[in-house]
């Protein structure tokens, strides 16, 4: 396998040349396409054995976001020239399992939301929008991505507050 | 089902047409947009609108209410070509949506109004209370960006 930088600042990518910048953001996308596929699919499956009606509709639209995201994140890889292989992490599966189980409370998974939410809006993505090495396209259509997740986190506490009858 | 319900579910079609012809049309401009990072802005509010007009497809099934309202067919085709027209600058499309709502709140006002009515059906009222936010938030970027955009030095010719 290539690989490697050519003259120009290239990468093979495939069969196609893509630009160094691309290369790096290429496994970010990925990345983040994995993650927001399994995050929709564990929230599906949250949905389907939810009985709160009012956590359930605000599920929906978080689980739909995620899917979104995750197509809006490939378009953008295959627009630079990348093909999507990643999948998501063990950490991040052993969340899904979580979210996904019908047997653990919704109080807990709230929590469990919330801090990895959190996490990747204040942390990667907040990394990725500001870098100068993404380009400008990508960059808005993360920053788009990240403001759906404080969204959601938003309404991820109030309802968690709302349980906590706080 | 109850009046109430009723005009619920017709709110509810009524937006999600709307929601789905706002997709036809941002669609209709990313495919003309010669700013970069617009067009990566308008890709995922397009997605957003295409998302919200699922979910209340979804929701409309689930209460057993049919999908059937239609933007009309005259104004949705006449935003697609506008929109979708290279004739007009991107700078002159921003400010025609703009228009539309004078602040970020105009655009949320009649799902807010609905919301309020529906403490009897939470599940529709969480998933309106985000599509509202979804929709605020889209208004929020389209104004950042218009300002943004009017601070930048054009180019010397």
């Amino acid at each position: 396998m290539d690989g490697g930088r050519s003259f120009g600042g290239h990468v093979r990518e495939g069969r196609r040349a893509v630009s160094a910048e691309a290369a790096a953001l290429i496994p970010l996308l990925d990345a983040l396409r994995a993650a927001e596929r399994a995050g929709a699919e564990a929230l599906e499956r949250w949905v389907a054995s939810c009985r709160d009606p009012r956590l359930r509709g605000g599920l929906r639209v978080i689980c739909a976001r995620d899917r979104s995201h995750a197509a809006l994140a490939e378009e953008r890889l295959r627009a630079l020239g990348g093909v999507p292989t990643a999948t998501a992490g063990r950490e991040l599966q052993a969340v899904c399992g979580v979210v996904a189980d019908p047997d653990v409370s919704d109080r807990s998974k709230l929590a469990l939301l919330i801090a990895r939410l959190a996490g990747r809006v204040e942390g990667t993505l907040e990394h990725a929008v500001r870098t100068s090495e993404v380009d400008v396209e990508t960059q808005a259509v993360l920053a788009a991505i990240g403001e759906d997740d404080l969204g959601s986190m938003r309404w991820l506490r109030a309802v968690h507050d709302a349980l906590d009858g706080r | 089902m109850s009046d109430d319900a009723h005009d619920v579910a017709a709110f509810l079609d009524a937006l999600r047409a709307a929601e789905e012809a706002g997709a036809d049309v941002l669609n209709a401009w990313v495919a003309t947009c010669r700013l970069d990072e617009l067009r990566g802005g308008l890709r995922a509010i397009a997605e957003r609108e295409a998302v919200h007009a699922g979910l209340l497809a979804g929701r409309l099934r689930e209460l057993g209410a049919p999908c059937t309202a239609v933007v009309n067919e005259l104004l949705r085709a006449g935003a697609v070509s506008r929109f979708g027209s290279a004739a007009l600058s991107d700078e002159e499309k921003l400010s025609l949506v703009l228009a539309r709502y004078p602040d970020d709140g105009a655009v949320t006002k009649p799902i807010r109004r609905v919301i309020e009515s529906l403490d009897g059906d939470p599940e529709t009222r969480e998933l309106l209370r985000l599509v509202a936010e979804g929709e605020s938030a889209t208004i929020a970027w389209f104004r950042a960006y218009q300002r943004a955009l009017g601070r930048r030095v054009p180019l010397p010719e």
